[in-house]
């Protein structure tokens, strides 16, 4: 005789946590280093803060492009996606660039290459935010 | 808020920035232990300076 038991019904607590783990992910990409913080990794969420921060500043200040949703082809929406990764620090580096971008220097192109690495940083860190809140990395 | 601040980085300064910068931010994600993340972030920047150099040197003879 064999010992069938019904699949035990997927635990409440599993699902509360898979939703703290994904609410910790986001506040992380809408604020860099909060998703660290809100799970007291002090020193990970002060460097994504500042590493992030850091990028966002100096492309603006180079007058990287910021690329909005109304791209032209395909390299556009990648930027645009790239560059909302920073969440918050999108808007900031909009707003720091109120002259707009110059890429026709070697500087902007630069620019335009740390915003992007600012928003594609971001997105990691807040997923390994998540894997931290998930208890499968720290 | 307007931009008071405009940057003009050499290559080299925006390429040492930039190492430095990433190199500082998979340091403190990947590794736990203090001396652990300063060894990570050094070898990291060194790698970083190292291929970007190696590949601006692979691209000289085709630059003119």
């Amino acid at each position: 005789m064999t010992d069938e038991t019904a699949a035990p019904p997927a635990p409440r607590a599993d699902a509360r946590s898979e939703a703290f783990a994904l609410a910790i992910a986001v506040a992380g990409w809408i604020v860099p280093g909060l998703g660290h913080a809100l799970l007291k990794m002090w020193g990970r969420a002060l460097a994504c803060f500042l590493t992030v921060g850091l990028l966002v500043f100096f492309g603006a200040g180079m007058r990287g492009n910021v690329f909005t949703s109304s791209g032209n082809d395909a390299f556009d929406t990648l930027g645009y996606l790239a560059d909302l990764g920073a969440g918050s620090f999108y808007f900031v580096a909009r707003s720091l660039e109120s002259n707009g971008p110059d890429v026709s220097r070697a500087d902007g192109d630069y620019g335009t290459r740390f915003l992007a690495a600012a928003g594609v940083l971001n997105l990691l860190a807040a997923l390994h935010a998540y894997e931290a809140a998930r208890g499968r990395k720290a | 808020m307007s931009a008071a601040v405009v940057f003009g980085l050499s290559h080299l300064q925006a390429m040492l920035l930039f190492a430095l910068v990433i190199s500082i931010a998979f340091g403190f994600l990947s590794r736990r232990q203090p001396i652990e993340r300063i060894k990570y972030i050094v070898w990291s920047l060194f790698l970083f300076l190292l291929i970007g150099v190696g590949i601006g040197w692979a691209m000289y003879p085709f630059s003119r």
